[in-house]
Protein backbone atom coordinates (compact mmCIF):
# COMPACT_ATOMS: atom_id res chain seq x y z
CA UNK A 1 0.00 0.00 0.00
CA UNK A 2 1.17 3.47 -0.83
CA UNK A 3 1.06 5.50 2.35
CA UNK A 4 3.13 8.51 1.44
CA UNK A 5 0.77 10.95 3.11
CA UNK A 6 0.62 9.08 6.36
CA UNK A 7 4.35 8.38 6.36
CA UNK A 8 5.16 12.02 5.99
CA UNK A 9 3.27 12.69 9.25
CA UNK A 10 5.14 10.01 11.14
CA UNK A 11 8.54 11.31 10.09
CA UNK A 12 7.84 14.47 12.06
CA UNK A 13 6.12 12.70 14.95
CA UNK A 14 7.38 14.42 18.10
CA UNK A 15 5.43 12.34 20.57
CA UNK A 16 6.45 8.70 20.41
CA UNK A 17 6.63 7.10 23.81
CA UNK A 18 7.81 3.85 25.35
CA UNK A 19 5.31 2.48 27.88
CA UNK A 20 7.17 -0.72 28.72
CA UNK A 21 7.23 -0.29 32.50
CA UNK A 22 4.37 2.08 33.30
CA UNK A 23 1.63 0.80 35.61
CA UNK A 24 -1.63 -0.67 34.38
CA UNK A 25 -4.40 1.88 34.08
CA UNK A 26 -7.38 -0.02 32.69
CA UNK A 27 -8.22 -3.69 32.50
CA UNK A 28 -11.36 -4.87 30.69
CA UNK A 29 -12.37 -8.52 31.02
CA UNK A 30 -15.26 -10.10 29.15
CA UNK A 31 -17.17 -6.86 28.75
CA UNK A 32 -20.52 -7.24 27.01
CA UNK A 33 -22.76 -4.37 26.03
CA UNK A 34 -25.65 -4.25 23.61
CA UNK A 35 -28.48 -1.92 22.67
CA UNK A 36 -32.12 -2.61 21.83
CA UNK A 37 -32.37 -5.79 23.88
CA UNK A 38 -29.37 -7.40 22.29
CA UNK A 39 -30.20 -6.44 18.70
CA UNK A 40 -27.00 -4.41 18.41
CA UNK A 41 -23.94 -5.69 20.24
CA UNK A 42 -21.28 -3.02 20.60
CA UNK A 43 -18.99 -4.86 23.00
CA UNK A 44 -18.80 -8.59 22.59
CA UNK A 45 -16.75 -10.16 25.40
CA UNK A 46 -14.13 -7.49 25.08
CA UNK A 47 -10.72 -7.77 26.77
CA UNK A 48 -8.45 -4.75 26.74
CA UNK A 49 -5.47 -3.56 28.76
CA UNK A 50 -4.09 -0.08 28.85
CA UNK A 51 -1.08 1.27 30.70
CA UNK A 52 -0.50 4.75 32.03
CA UNK A 53 0.84 7.15 29.40
CA UNK A 54 -0.52 5.07 26.56
CA UNK A 55 -2.60 6.81 23.94
CA UNK A 56 -5.20 4.51 22.45
CA UNK A 57 -6.99 5.52 19.31
CA UNK A 58 -10.08 3.48 18.59
CA UNK A 59 -11.07 3.28 14.93
CA UNK A 60 -13.77 1.32 13.17
CA UNK A 61 -16.94 1.55 11.12
CA UNK A 62 -19.76 3.83 12.27
CA UNK A 63 -22.22 2.19 14.58
CA UNK A 64 -19.61 -0.22 15.87
CA UNK A 65 -19.90 1.41 19.30
CA UNK A 66 -16.48 3.03 19.42
CA UNK A 67 -17.81 5.65 21.78
CA UNK A 68 -19.37 3.07 24.07
CA UNK A 69 -16.16 2.28 25.92
CA UNK A 70 -15.67 5.98 26.65
CA UNK A 71 -19.25 6.46 27.81
CA UNK A 72 -19.04 3.38 30.00
CA UNK A 73 -15.75 4.48 31.58
CA UNK A 74 -17.31 7.83 32.43
CA UNK A 75 -20.41 6.26 34.01
CA UNK A 76 -22.82 7.53 31.35
CA UNK A 77 -23.83 4.02 30.35
CA UNK A 78 -23.68 0.61 31.94
CA UNK A 79 -22.52 -2.77 30.70
CA UNK A 80 -24.25 -6.13 30.73
CA UNK A 81 -21.44 -8.46 31.70
CA UNK A 82 -17.79 -8.38 32.58
CA UNK A 83 -15.58 -6.18 34.73
CA UNK A 84 -13.52 -3.05 34.25
CA UNK A 85 -10.66 -2.23 36.61
CA UNK A 86 -9.26 1.25 36.81
CA UNK A 87 -6.01 2.11 38.61
CA UNK A 88 -5.86 -1.46 39.93
CA UNK A 89 -9.29 -1.29 41.60
CA UNK A 90 -12.53 -2.85 40.46
CA UNK A 91 -14.42 0.07 38.93
CA UNK A 92 -17.37 -1.24 36.92
CA UNK A 93 -19.15 -4.58 36.85
CA UNK A 94 -21.84 -5.74 34.46
CA UNK A 95 -25.38 -5.07 35.65
CA UNK A 96 -27.96 -5.31 32.88
CA UNK A 97 -26.76 -2.20 31.02
CA UNK A 98 -27.84 0.08 33.87
CA UNK A 99 -25.38 2.88 34.60
CA UNK A 100 -24.18 2.45 38.16
CA UNK A 101 -23.00 5.03 40.62
CA UNK A 102 -19.25 4.89 40.16
CA UNK A 103 -16.73 5.42 42.93
CA UNK A 104 -16.33 9.22 42.77
CA UNK A 105 -12.67 9.03 43.84
CA UNK A 106 -11.96 6.95 40.75
CA UNK A 107 -14.37 8.74 38.43
CA UNK A 108 -12.79 12.13 39.12
CA UNK A 109 -9.49 10.76 37.77
CA UNK A 110 -11.11 10.61 34.35
CA UNK A 111 -11.89 13.61 32.16
CA UNK A 112 -14.06 13.49 29.09
CA UNK A 113 -14.53 15.75 26.08
CA UNK A 114 -17.56 15.31 23.82
CA UNK A 115 -18.28 15.92 20.16
CA UNK A 116 -20.75 18.75 20.81
CA UNK A 117 -18.74 20.77 23.37
CA UNK A 118 -21.42 20.44 26.09
CA UNK A 119 -20.32 23.66 27.77
CA UNK A 120 -22.87 25.16 30.13
CA UNK A 121 -24.30 28.05 28.06
CA UNK A 122 -25.43 30.12 31.04
CA UNK A 123 -21.98 30.19 32.66
CA UNK A 124 -18.87 32.08 31.58
CA UNK A 125 -15.74 30.20 30.59
CA UNK A 126 -14.43 30.62 34.12
CA UNK A 127 -17.79 29.52 35.56
CA UNK A 128 -17.70 26.38 33.44
CA UNK A 129 -14.26 25.47 34.71
CA UNK A 130 -14.93 26.27 38.36
CA UNK A 131 -18.31 24.61 38.86
CA UNK A 132 -17.20 21.05 39.64
CA UNK A 133 -14.09 21.93 41.71
CA UNK A 134 -15.90 24.45 43.91
CA UNK A 135 -19.34 22.85 44.24
CA UNK A 136 -18.29 19.20 44.45
CA UNK A 137 -14.65 18.96 45.46
CA UNK A 138 -14.48 21.71 48.05
CA UNK A 139 -11.90 23.93 46.36
CA UNK A 140 -11.96 27.58 47.34
CA UNK A 141 -12.86 30.09 44.66
CA UNK A 142 -9.31 31.43 44.72
CA UNK A 143 -7.81 27.97 44.17
CA UNK A 144 -10.16 27.21 41.31
CA UNK A 145 -9.66 30.62 39.69
CA UNK A 146 -5.89 30.23 39.84
CA UNK A 147 -5.91 26.76 38.30
CA UNK A 148 -8.46 27.78 35.65
CA UNK A 149 -6.48 30.86 34.68
CA UNK A 150 -3.28 28.82 34.35
CA UNK A 151 -4.98 26.16 32.25
CA UNK A 152 -6.68 28.64 29.96
CA UNK A 153 -3.42 30.51 29.45
CA UNK A 154 -1.74 27.26 28.47
CA UNK A 155 -4.48 26.65 25.90
CA UNK A 156 -4.22 30.19 24.54
CA UNK A 157 -7.58 31.31 25.94
CA UNK A 158 -6.44 33.80 28.57
CA UNK A 159 -8.48 36.57 26.93
CA UNK A 160 -11.69 34.53 27.08
CA UNK A 161 -11.99 34.05 30.84
CA UNK A 162 -15.22 36.00 31.12
CA UNK A 163 -16.68 35.21 27.69
CA UNK A 164 -19.80 33.10 27.37
CA UNK A 165 -19.72 29.93 25.23
CA UNK A 166 -21.93 31.51 22.55
CA UNK A 167 -19.24 34.15 22.00
CA UNK A 168 -16.59 31.55 21.16
CA UNK A 169 -15.73 29.75 17.93
CA UNK A 170 -16.14 25.99 17.77
CA UNK A 171 -12.43 25.45 18.23
CA UNK A 172 -12.34 27.75 21.24
CA UNK A 173 -15.37 26.02 22.76
CA UNK A 174 -13.71 22.66 22.41
CA UNK A 175 -10.49 23.95 23.99
CA UNK A 176 -12.53 25.29 26.91
CA UNK A 177 -14.18 21.86 27.21
CA UNK A 178 -10.72 20.29 27.36
CA UNK A 179 -9.64 22.78 30.02
CA UNK A 180 -12.78 22.01 32.03
CA UNK A 181 -12.03 18.30 31.89
CA UNK A 182 -8.42 18.96 33.00
CA UNK A 183 -9.35 21.02 36.06
CA UNK A 184 -9.24 18.10 38.49
CA UNK A 185 -5.95 16.79 37.06
CA UNK A 186 -7.30 13.51 35.69
CA UNK A 187 -5.08 10.51 35.05
CA UNK A 188 -6.98 9.57 31.91
CA UNK A 189 -8.61 11.72 29.24
CA UNK A 190 -11.36 10.47 26.95
CA UNK A 191 -11.94 12.21 23.63
CA UNK A 192 -15.15 11.28 21.84
CA UNK A 193 -14.92 12.50 18.21
CA UNK A 194 -14.02 15.93 19.50
CA UNK A 195 -13.19 17.42 16.10
CA UNK A 196 -16.07 15.91 14.11
CA UNK A 197 -18.35 18.93 14.54
CA UNK A 198 -15.63 21.50 13.82
CA UNK A 199 -14.91 23.48 10.69
CA UNK A 200 -11.68 22.25 9.08
CA UNK A 201 -9.63 25.29 10.05
CA UNK A 202 -10.50 24.75 13.70
CA UNK A 203 -9.64 21.09 13.78
CA UNK A 204 -5.91 21.72 13.99
CA UNK A 205 -6.10 24.09 16.95
CA UNK A 206 -7.90 21.42 18.96
CA UNK A 207 -5.59 18.65 17.76
CA UNK A 208 -2.57 20.75 18.73
CA UNK A 209 -3.89 20.96 22.29
CA UNK A 210 -4.25 17.19 22.35
CA UNK A 211 -0.71 16.77 21.03
CA UNK A 212 0.52 19.06 23.79
CA UNK A 213 -1.18 16.83 26.35
CA UNK A 214 0.46 13.85 24.68
CA UNK A 215 3.88 15.45 25.15
CA UNK A 216 3.03 15.75 28.83
CA UNK A 217 2.41 11.98 28.87
CA UNK A 218 -1.32 12.23 29.53
CA UNK A 219 -3.03 8.87 29.09
CA UNK A 220 -5.79 9.16 26.50
CA UNK A 221 -8.40 7.11 24.72
CA UNK A 222 -9.42 8.82 21.51
CA UNK A 223 -12.26 7.99 19.18
CA UNK A 224 -11.76 9.71 15.83
CA UNK A 225 -12.44 9.41 12.13
CA UNK A 226 -9.31 11.41 11.32
CA UNK A 227 -6.78 8.75 10.35
CA UNK A 228 -3.93 11.23 9.90
CA UNK A 229 -4.40 12.44 13.42
CA UNK A 230 -4.87 8.89 14.71
CA UNK A 231 -1.52 7.92 13.27
CA UNK A 232 0.12 11.04 14.60
CA UNK A 233 -1.01 10.81 18.21
CA UNK A 234 -1.57 7.11 18.93
CA UNK A 235 0.84 4.83 20.71
CA UNK A 236 -1.58 2.03 19.89
CA UNK A 237 -4.40 1.84 17.38
CA UNK A 238 -7.33 -0.44 18.14
CA UNK A 239 -9.53 -1.43 15.24
CA UNK A 240 -13.00 -2.56 16.32
CA UNK A 241 -15.82 -4.04 14.30
CA UNK A 242 -19.00 -5.78 15.41
CA UNK A 243 -18.16 -5.37 19.07
CA UNK A 244 -14.82 -7.14 18.84
CA UNK A 245 -11.24 -5.96 18.60
CA UNK A 246 -10.21 -7.12 15.14
CA UNK A 247 -6.66 -5.92 15.32
CA UNK A 248 -4.49 -3.66 17.45
CA UNK A 249 -0.93 -2.47 17.39
CA UNK A 250 1.39 0.47 16.86
CA UNK A 251 0.08 2.93 14.27
CA UNK A 252 2.84 2.13 11.74
CA UNK A 253 1.79 -1.49 11.73
CA UNK A 254 -1.97 -0.89 11.55
CA UNK A 255 -1.77 1.77 8.89
CA UNK A 256 1.00 0.38 6.67
CA UNK A 257 0.80 -3.32 7.17
CA UNK A 258 -2.47 -4.48 8.69
CA UNK A 259 -2.65 -8.23 9.25
CA UNK A 260 -6.39 -8.65 9.05
CA UNK A 261 -8.31 -8.38 5.79
CA UNK A 262 -11.15 -6.61 7.66
CA UNK A 263 -8.77 -3.86 8.80
CA UNK A 264 -7.33 -3.41 5.33
CA UNK A 265 -10.80 -3.20 3.85
CA UNK A 266 -11.80 -0.51 6.34
CA UNK A 267 -8.66 1.56 5.84
CA UNK A 268 -8.98 1.44 2.09
CA UNK A 269 -12.42 2.99 2.46
CA UNK A 270 -11.51 5.81 4.82
CA UNK A 271 -7.97 6.83 3.88
CA UNK A 272 -7.26 8.62 0.63
CA UNK A 273 -3.95 7.43 -0.76
CA UNK A 274 -2.16 9.23 -3.56
CA UNK B 1 -72.61 60.05 13.26
CA UNK B 2 -71.46 62.18 16.07
CA UNK B 3 -68.20 60.98 17.60
CA UNK B 4 -66.60 62.99 20.35
CA UNK B 5 -63.62 61.55 22.15
CA UNK B 6 -63.36 64.42 24.61
CA UNK B 7 -65.94 62.65 26.75
CA UNK B 8 -63.35 59.92 27.39
CA UNK B 9 -61.10 62.52 29.00
CA UNK B 10 -63.87 63.46 31.43
CA UNK B 11 -64.06 59.89 32.69
CA UNK B 12 -60.32 59.27 32.53
CA UNK B 13 -59.87 58.67 36.31
CA UNK B 14 -62.60 56.02 36.26
CA UNK B 15 -60.93 54.21 33.39
CA UNK B 16 -57.58 54.42 35.18
CA UNK B 17 -59.06 52.84 38.29
CA UNK B 18 -60.38 50.02 36.11
CA UNK B 19 -56.94 49.57 34.57
CA UNK B 20 -55.45 49.51 38.07
CA UNK B 21 -57.77 46.64 39.01
CA UNK B 22 -56.93 44.74 35.82
CA UNK B 23 -53.16 45.16 36.36
CA UNK B 24 -53.34 44.22 40.05
CA UNK B 25 -55.32 41.06 39.35
CA UNK B 26 -53.09 40.13 36.39
CA UNK B 27 -49.88 40.56 38.38
CA UNK B 28 -51.14 38.66 41.42
CA UNK B 29 -52.44 35.77 39.36
CA UNK B 30 -49.39 35.71 37.07
CA UNK B 31 -47.01 35.47 40.02
CA UNK B 32 -48.90 32.90 42.08
CA UNK B 33 -49.97 30.99 38.97
CA UNK B 34 -46.40 30.76 37.64
CA UNK B 35 -45.07 29.43 40.91
CA UNK B 36 -47.86 26.86 41.02
CA UNK B 37 -47.13 26.06 37.36
CA UNK B 38 -43.46 25.41 38.09
CA UNK B 39 -44.30 23.02 40.92
CA UNK B 40 -46.85 21.38 38.64
CA UNK B 41 -44.23 20.96 35.88
CA UNK B 42 -41.89 19.22 38.33
CA UNK B 43 -44.74 16.88 39.25
CA UNK B 44 -45.61 16.29 35.61
CA UNK B 45 -42.03 15.51 34.55
CA UNK B 46 -41.25 13.39 37.61
CA UNK B 47 -41.08 9.67 37.00
CA UNK B 48 -43.62 9.09 39.76
CA UNK B 49 -47.04 8.30 38.25
CA UNK B 50 -48.84 9.22 41.46
CA UNK B 51 -47.65 12.76 40.75
CA UNK B 52 -47.43 12.95 36.98
CA UNK B 53 -50.88 11.54 36.15
CA UNK B 54 -52.95 13.92 38.31
CA UNK B 55 -50.78 16.83 37.12
CA UNK B 56 -51.34 15.88 33.47
CA UNK B 57 -55.07 15.51 34.01
CA UNK B 58 -55.23 18.91 35.67
CA UNK B 59 -53.30 20.62 32.87
CA UNK B 60 -55.28 18.99 30.07
CA UNK B 61 -58.57 19.84 31.76
CA UNK B 62 -57.79 23.51 32.22
CA UNK B 63 -56.27 23.84 28.76
CA UNK B 64 -59.19 22.05 27.17
CA UNK B 65 -62.07 24.07 28.60
CA UNK B 66 -63.00 27.72 28.04
CA UNK B 67 -61.70 30.13 30.63
CA UNK B 68 -65.17 31.68 30.87
CA UNK B 69 -66.72 28.43 32.09
CA UNK B 70 -63.86 27.94 34.57
CA UNK B 71 -64.51 31.42 35.86
CA UNK B 72 -68.25 30.84 36.19
CA UNK B 73 -67.74 27.49 37.80
CA UNK B 74 -65.40 28.83 40.46
CA UNK B 75 -67.58 31.88 40.96
CA UNK B 76 -70.99 30.18 41.20
CA UNK B 77 -70.33 26.53 42.05
CA UNK B 78 -67.36 26.70 44.44
CA UNK B 79 -69.29 28.53 47.17
CA UNK B 80 -72.21 26.11 46.88
CA UNK B 81 -70.06 22.97 46.83
CA UNK B 82 -67.85 24.13 49.68
CA UNK B 83 -70.65 25.81 51.58
CA UNK B 84 -68.51 28.93 51.99
CA UNK B 85 -69.15 32.48 51.01
CA UNK B 86 -66.19 33.66 48.96
CA UNK B 87 -65.63 37.31 48.01
CA UNK B 88 -66.07 37.79 44.23
CA UNK B 89 -62.56 39.16 43.85
CA UNK B 90 -61.10 36.08 45.57
CA UNK B 91 -63.18 33.82 43.33
CA UNK B 92 -61.91 35.35 40.11
CA UNK B 93 -58.33 35.30 41.36
CA UNK B 94 -58.62 31.60 42.17
CA UNK B 95 -59.99 30.92 38.70
CA UNK B 96 -57.25 32.88 36.95
CA UNK B 97 -54.53 31.28 39.10
CA UNK B 98 -55.81 27.79 38.29
CA UNK B 99 -55.76 28.69 34.59
CA UNK B 100 -52.33 30.34 34.72
CA UNK B 101 -50.87 27.35 36.59
CA UNK B 102 -52.02 25.02 33.82
CA UNK B 103 -50.52 27.03 30.97
CA UNK B 104 -47.22 27.89 32.72
CA UNK B 105 -46.81 24.24 33.67
CA UNK B 106 -46.48 23.53 29.96
CA UNK B 107 -44.05 26.42 29.55
CA UNK B 108 -41.74 25.11 32.25
CA UNK B 109 -42.11 21.55 31.02
CA UNK B 110 -41.02 22.66 27.54
CA UNK B 111 -38.05 24.52 29.00
CA UNK B 112 -36.98 21.49 31.03
CA UNK B 113 -37.30 19.25 27.98
CA UNK B 114 -35.33 21.64 25.77
CA UNK B 115 -32.19 21.03 27.83
CA UNK B 116 -30.35 18.42 25.80
CA UNK B 117 -29.09 15.13 27.18
CA UNK B 118 -25.56 16.39 26.43
CA UNK B 119 -25.90 18.75 29.37
CA UNK B 120 -26.78 15.87 31.67
CA UNK B 121 -23.85 13.86 30.26
CA UNK B 122 -21.48 16.75 30.96
CA UNK B 123 -22.75 16.91 34.55
CA UNK B 124 -22.13 13.20 35.04
CA UNK B 125 -18.68 13.44 33.47
CA UNK B 126 -17.78 16.26 35.84
CA UNK B 127 -19.00 14.21 38.81
CA UNK B 128 -21.72 16.68 39.77
CA UNK B 129 -24.21 15.43 42.35
CA UNK B 130 -27.92 15.56 41.54
CA UNK B 131 -28.35 18.58 43.81
CA UNK B 132 -25.55 20.57 42.17
CA UNK B 133 -26.80 19.54 38.74
CA UNK B 134 -30.34 20.81 39.31
CA UNK B 135 -29.35 23.96 41.21
CA UNK B 136 -26.48 25.21 39.08
CA UNK B 137 -27.02 23.70 35.63
CA UNK B 138 -30.60 22.62 34.93
CA UNK B 139 -32.76 25.10 36.85
CA UNK B 140 -30.96 28.29 35.69
CA UNK B 141 -31.15 27.18 32.07
CA UNK B 142 -34.82 26.15 32.35
CA UNK B 143 -35.72 29.49 33.94
CA UNK B 144 -33.83 31.52 31.31
CA UNK B 145 -35.47 29.61 28.51
CA UNK B 146 -38.90 29.93 30.11
CA UNK B 147 -38.78 33.72 30.39
CA UNK B 148 -39.98 34.62 26.87
CA UNK B 149 -42.95 32.20 26.85
CA UNK B 150 -43.74 33.16 30.47
CA UNK B 151 -44.01 36.79 29.43
CA UNK B 152 -46.29 35.75 26.59
CA UNK B 153 -48.45 33.90 29.11
CA UNK B 154 -48.67 37.03 31.23
CA UNK B 155 -49.75 39.08 28.22
CA UNK B 156 -52.52 36.64 27.36
CA UNK B 157 -53.60 36.57 31.00
CA UNK B 158 -53.76 40.38 30.95
CA UNK B 159 -56.10 40.27 27.94
CA UNK B 160 -58.13 37.23 29.06
CA UNK B 161 -58.74 38.90 32.41
CA UNK B 162 -61.36 41.05 30.63
CA UNK B 163 -63.64 38.05 31.17
CA UNK B 164 -63.88 38.79 34.89
CA UNK B 165 -66.06 41.78 34.02
CA UNK B 166 -68.80 39.24 33.30
CA UNK B 167 -69.14 38.48 37.03
CA UNK B 168 -69.13 42.14 38.01
CA UNK B 169 -65.50 42.82 38.97
CA UNK B 170 -64.78 46.48 38.27
CA UNK B 171 -61.83 45.95 35.95
CA UNK B 172 -61.02 48.01 32.87
CA UNK B 173 -63.47 46.09 30.68
CA UNK B 174 -66.30 46.38 33.20
CA UNK B 175 -65.75 50.09 33.69
CA UNK B 176 -65.57 50.69 29.94
CA UNK B 177 -68.78 48.77 29.31
CA UNK B 178 -70.60 50.62 32.07
CA UNK B 179 -69.45 53.99 30.83
CA UNK B 180 -70.45 53.23 27.26
CA UNK B 181 -73.92 52.19 28.44
CA UNK B 182 -74.53 55.04 30.85
CA UNK B 183 -73.26 57.73 28.48
CA UNK B 184 -74.56 56.03 25.31
CA UNK B 185 -71.09 56.51 23.81
CA UNK B 186 -69.97 52.94 22.98
CA UNK B 187 -67.70 53.97 20.09
CA UNK B 188 -65.65 56.35 22.19
CA UNK B 189 -65.37 54.20 25.30
CA UNK B 190 -64.90 50.79 23.73
CA UNK B 191 -62.26 52.23 21.41
CA UNK B 192 -60.52 53.90 24.33
CA UNK B 193 -60.57 50.66 26.33
CA UNK B 194 -59.14 48.71 23.40
CA UNK B 195 -56.39 51.31 23.04
CA UNK B 196 -55.56 51.15 26.73
CA UNK B 197 -55.21 47.34 26.61
CA UNK B 198 -53.01 47.73 23.54
CA UNK B 199 -50.81 50.44 25.04
CA UNK B 200 -50.06 48.21 28.02
CA UNK B 201 -49.68 44.94 26.09
CA UNK B 202 -47.65 46.23 23.15
CA UNK B 203 -44.46 47.16 25.03
CA UNK B 204 -44.71 43.80 26.79
CA UNK B 205 -44.84 41.90 23.48
CA UNK B 206 -41.85 43.93 22.27
CA UNK B 207 -40.07 43.03 25.49
CA UNK B 208 -40.72 39.35 24.78
CA UNK B 209 -39.10 39.71 21.35
CA UNK B 210 -36.11 41.49 22.84
CA UNK B 211 -35.62 38.91 25.59
CA UNK B 212 -36.00 36.12 23.03
CA UNK B 213 -33.28 37.55 20.79
CA UNK B 214 -30.95 37.88 23.76
CA UNK B 215 -31.68 34.30 24.81
CA UNK B 216 -31.01 33.05 21.30
CA UNK B 217 -27.66 34.80 21.29
CA UNK B 218 -26.76 33.17 24.57
CA UNK B 219 -27.92 29.69 23.71
CA UNK B 220 -27.17 29.36 20.00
Amino acid sequence: MNNAVLNSRVASDPVSYDDSDSPQLIKLRGVVKSYNDGALTVMDHLDLDMHAHERLVIIGPSGSGKSSLLRVMMGLEGIQEGTIDFLGTQYITGTRNKPQKLDPRLQRQIGMVFQHYTLFPHLSVLGNLMLAPTKVHGWTKAQATERATQLLARLGLESKLHAYPSQLSGGQKQRVAIARALMLEPKLMLFDEVTSALDPEMVVEVQNVMLKLAEQKMAMIIVTHDMHFARHIATRVVFCANGKIVEQGPPEQIFTNPKEARTREFLEKVVIFD
Amino acid sequence: MNVNFSIVLEYWPVLLRGLGMTVAITMTCALVGSLAGFILSLARTSGNRMLSYPASLYVEFFRGTPLLIQLFWVFFCFPIVLGLSVAPIVSVCIALILYMAAITCETFRGALKSISSDQYDACTALGLSAGVRVTYVIFPQALLRAIPPLLSNVISLFKESALISSVGIADLMFVGQNLSNSTARPIEFLTAVALIYFVVAFPLTRLVGWVERRMLRRFS
